[in-house]
């Protein structure tokens, strides 16, 4: 066998990135085993299928790539904050932006709300667990191998380089040699799959597992926001999976999809990525506007404004994210009645946003605020996400976009649009929701030093893309000349990203210092919350219910709290649960392996794993696993227990 | 016992689907135009599709999923189809002249 | 476990039933899924390079076969279903067999034909339409060929454990993606043969 193409040359941050990776990974399995950690970590984390361990996962997972993918945007600020800049070469420069696009979509913002979603919707609609809890801890292993295979590309056979959008013709063998693409379209396809069975999950969980009394129309809203989340999630990722695929046998099994010569099409590729990737962007986007909707009305004590027009209007935006993906490639030769169909649907999507912004300020009228940490990002997210989506109207236009088109312009739209409308929103839903999970709070003046510095750092570092975009400034250019007079605002733009990650560094300071110093929260309701996870006790019991609620109102929780109404009206009774299972794990590691010798075209070892996959499906559907029983005098001592008096 | 492990429901969906089939065949061996060719097509295949869902997938049996059932196949119906005709739309019929 | 003796056993149990929901979600992903096959194939079908087009390809006699194999598959797997309503485990395991034959009958006319198009020099590799639809037709048959493998062991399961609320469930569900296989089979039979031959 060839070794030489698994080696990346190069340059020294490569052998750095090599050499810290490889030590990170002896100092955590020596961790382990020194501190005898091993059956711990296998029982309690890598076998469990408790929704709210894995919601954990997901969310640890999402916060290393966040890492991940802000180094990435250091470096490529760093290489372009003054003209001729020698940091990164071309090659590295084309890597870097690459990564930086998938992992913080795909790798950060998605599993960061997936894990939100996990921890918290049985909660919020009274269940006590996922409708399928293996199926989830499958999920979740499929989307960390995927995301574990990207991450190895840079360090063994080289990083996808064409673009976090892998346009064809770049994308294609002929001008793409490297596996690069190979990793890409294994590895978003493994964490894709992943990514759809929690659609399939969560649709099932919502619908038939809600406590008695919750009917559609009194879910709380993040419940809402997730559920036309994973619809679109379910009927958006199959076109990714067969654009994948495509791309695959483009690639290892010389198909014509793409090509430019055999009757391939290589605009189709475009066509195609954007079907899914358009309604990519509300997958990540409408729970943000679901957390949003919480932490508004939970933090001016005010039930939401508006509850039928914002599950209308997420309705809306759901069906239009379909029919609007042709704006993303304006330029590309179809003629004005396509261009202007989509130009009018993408606008019309304005208005359900619209609609719900005002909700929101009508929520926030009158009511009793209080400026929590999470409460600043949201009220921060409103004037900064109404930026982003006023420059989406402008690029709307498809006659302007021939403008604007690939700039730095569309650069800080998304980034308008994204930062606040996903980031802003899991760091204010991890701060909300932090204190239900680990019983704690994290500390409000530590996060508020941190919100400021991240909120201003993000304007001073995309504000000025806007007008390197209008100055003809291109996106994606490693270097630039002097007297092209873009040096100044992209040093600007630098600073702005150095205070971003001074921002993130309080961030995580702040988790280490709460977790050490913040007084532990007994009551399970340190916010004065209004729907059910803030009914049962922080941390959570395995089973999170003692006793199902019953539900009367939007604001279940708020409204016992208020009116004496009783939620818990039955019995203690023995509460059923599944067993924890190693497959899921298992299976995951040989779906890596799949994905790892295909992307190398090792065919035998490829088929070894594929038939591995198949006889792990086979024994998975031979099981028969009833789960086990806590008995009910073990479940009243364990809320006895957590209630703080003695058993 | 015959009659009773050959429901006529699944019969009658049996032989009307062959002859739907068989009917769709006339694209080919008869001598119509294109546009009636695909108006055959379309029919033939659509209630052949019907039949499968509502005589053997039993789509509207449980009472208590029967809604979000169909709402489920319509709005899969409506991003399959939006993805065809939309593409369509953009390479073919309103492609730059 | 609570049963529900009002509902048929692949319901029985809010478990079941949440899996026959679950998979008819899977099945609702699966419809763009083949959509976005069709796009492909639609857009490519007329670029065909140096390589032979659709109607100089395509053979109606295999094409009618597999559509009566597919068609008969689809009422035998409904009447196994009928007959494990009614507690019949013999039948079910007999209409059972019957449609897995005819699957795998299936399977083979299509490698047949495969075989057959690239000893006429139609490979993946000689045009976007070839491409299109080796893609279209293969990830058909790839269902149905794991649709075999796992109608086999739900198969293995139902002769150990007889009709028990798992291998009802097990079964309807099974049933419940055959079907949409032919679903699937309709189309390609009426847009890419017929419509190619017409």
């Amino acid at each position: 066998m060839d070794l030489e193409k698994f080696k990346v040359h190069g340059e020294p941050l490569i052998y750095g990135a090599m050499i810290s990776i490889a030590l990170a990974t002896i100092g955590i399995l020596v961790g382990l085993t020194y501190f005898k950690k091993w059956g711990y970590l296998w029982r309690e984390w890598l076998t469990t299928v408790d929704h709210k361990r894995i919601g954990v996962m997901y969310i640890i997972a999402a916060l290393l790539m966040l890492f991940r993918g802000g180094v990435d945007a250091m470096m490529m600020r760093l290489q372009t904050a003054a003209p001729e800049m020698k940091f990164l070469d071309a090659q590295h420069y084309n890597e870097v932006f690459t990564t930086h696009g998938l992992i913080m979509i795909l790798f950060m913002a998605m599993p960061f709300i997936i894990g939100l979603m996990n921890v918290i919707i049985p909660l919020q609609i009274g269940a006590r667990d996922v409708a399928f809890p293996r199926l989830n801890a499958i999920s979740f292993w499929l989307f960390f191998m995927g995301a574990m295979l990207l991450n190895i590309s840079f360090v063994i056979g080289g990083s996808p380089d064409a673009g976090w959008s892998a346009y064809f013709p770049l994308a294609s063998l002929e001008f793409s040699p490297t596996v690069g693409n190979n990793y890409y379209s294994l590895a978003l396809q493994i964490s894709g799959i992943g990514t759809l069975m929690t659609g399939v999950n969560f649709i099932v969980t919502i619908l038939k597992m809600r406590a008695p009394g919750m009917t559609l129309m009194k879910m709380p809203m993040f419940t809402w926001s997730v559920l036309i989340t994973n619809i679109i999630i379910v009927f958006a990722f199959p076109v990714l999976t067969v654009a994948l695929a495509l791309m695959m046998f483009d690639r290892l099994f010389g198909s014509q999809f793409f090509t430019m010569a055999n009757g391939g099409m290589d605009m189709l590729w475009a066509n195609l990525f954007w079907v899914w990737g358009h309604p990519e962007v509300y997958i990540v986007i409408l729970p943000a506007f679901g957390i949003y909707s919480e932490i508004i009305a939970t933090f001016s004590k005010k039930n939401l404004y508006g509850y039928t027009s914002m599950v209308f209007s997420m309705v809306i935006i759901s069906l239009l994210s379909f029919v609007v993906w042709a704006h993303h490639f304006y330029t590309m030769g179809q003629g004005v009645m396509v261009n202007s169909f989509f130009s009018i649907t993408t606008m019309a999507i304005a208005v359900p946003t619209g609609v719900k912004i005002f909700n929101w300020l009508f929520t926030l009228r009158k009511g009793r605020i209080t400026f929590t940490t999470p409460m600043l990002y949201t009220l921060a997210f409103i004037p900064i996400f109404t930026i982003g989506g006023v420059t989406g109207v402008m690029l709307a236009m498809a006659s302007a976009d021939y403008q604007y088109h690939n700039t730095m312009f569309l650069v800080a739209h998304f980034h308008y649009v994204l930062i606040p409308g996903a980031v802003f929103a899991v760091i204010a839903g991890f701060h909300y929701w932090f204190p239900k999970v680990f019983g704690f709070r994290l500390n409000d003046r530590i996060g508020k030093h941190a919100f400021w510095w991240i909120a201003i750092s993000f304007n001073v570092t995309f504000f000025p893309m806007f007008f390197l975009g209008l100055m003809g400034m291109t996106r994606r250019t490693y270097t630039y000349s002097e007297e092209s007079g873009f040096g100044p605002l992209n040093m600007l733009s630098f600073v702005g990203a150095v205070g971003l990650a001074i921002g993130f560094v309080i961030l995580v300071y702040n988790i280490y210092w709460s977790t050490r110093y913040a007084p532990r929260d007994t009551t399970g309701d340190p916010w004065d919350g209004r729907t059910l996870e803030w009914a049962t006790h922080s941390p959570i019991p395995a089973y999170n219910f003692a006793v199902i609620p019953k539900v009367e109102s939007r604001d279940p929780f708020w409204e016992s709290k208020r009116k004496n109404i009783p939620l818990y009206e039955d019995k203690i009774t023995k509460i059923h649960l599944p067993n924890n299972t190693g497959k899921p794990f298992i299976l995951g590691v040989i779906f890596f392996f799949l994905g790892f010798f295909l992307v190398f075209s090792m065919w035998i070892p490829a088929i070894v794993a594929g038939v591995g996959i198949i006889i792990m499906l086979a024994v998975m559907s031979f099981e028969r696993d009833h789960g086990f029983y806590i008995s009910a005098e073990e479940v009243a001592a364990t809320e006895k227990k957590l209630r703080g008096e003695t058993v | 016992m015959i009659k009773q492990l050959f429901p006529i429901r699944h019969v009658i969906g049996y032989l009307a689907s062959l002859v739907l089939s068989a009917a769709a065949l006339v694209v080919i061996y008869g001598d119509l135009s294109d546009a009636a060719n695909m108006t055959v097509l379309l029919i033939t295949a659509i209630i052949q599709a019907s039949l499968q869902l509502f005589v053997f997938m039993h789509i509207g049996e449980s009472a208590d999923t029967k809604k979000e059932l169909y709402i489920n196949i319509g709005y899969a119906l409506f991003v399959g189809l939006i993805t065809i005709f939309g593409t369509l739309f953009i390479f073919v019929w309103g492609w730059y002249a | 476990m609570k049963i529900d003796a009002s509902k048929p056993l692949e319901y029985s149990t809010e478990e079941n039933s949440n899996k026959i929901f679950g998979f008819w979600v899977f099945l609702g992903a699966e419809i763009p899924l083949f959509a976005t096959l069709f796009t492909v194939y639609f857009v490519m079908v007329n670029r065909f390079a140096d390589g032979p087009s659709g109607p100089e390809l395509f053979e109606i006699g295999p094409v009618l076969a597999e559509t009566f194999l597919l068609l008969t598959s689809s009422f035998t797997i409904g009447l196994a279903v009928h007959a494990m309503r009614l507690g019949y485990k013999k039948a079910t395991l007999v209409f059972m067999g019957i449609t897995l034959l005819m699957g795998l009958a299936f399977i083979g006319i299509e490698i047949d034909e495969f075989f057959t198009y690239v000893h006429e020099g139609a490979t993946l590799q000689t045009s976007g339409f070839l491409s299109s639809l080796f893609v279209l037709l293969g990830t058909h048959g790839a269902h149905v060929s794991f649709g075999f493998l796992w109608g086999v062991a739900i198969m293995i399961q139902l002769w150990r454990e007889g009709i028990s609320p798992a291998t009802a469930n097990k079964t309807f569900i099974f049933s419940l993606f055959w079907h949409f296989l032919d679903v699937v089979w309709i189309f390609i039979f009426s847009f890419v043969y017929l419509k190619g031959l017409m």
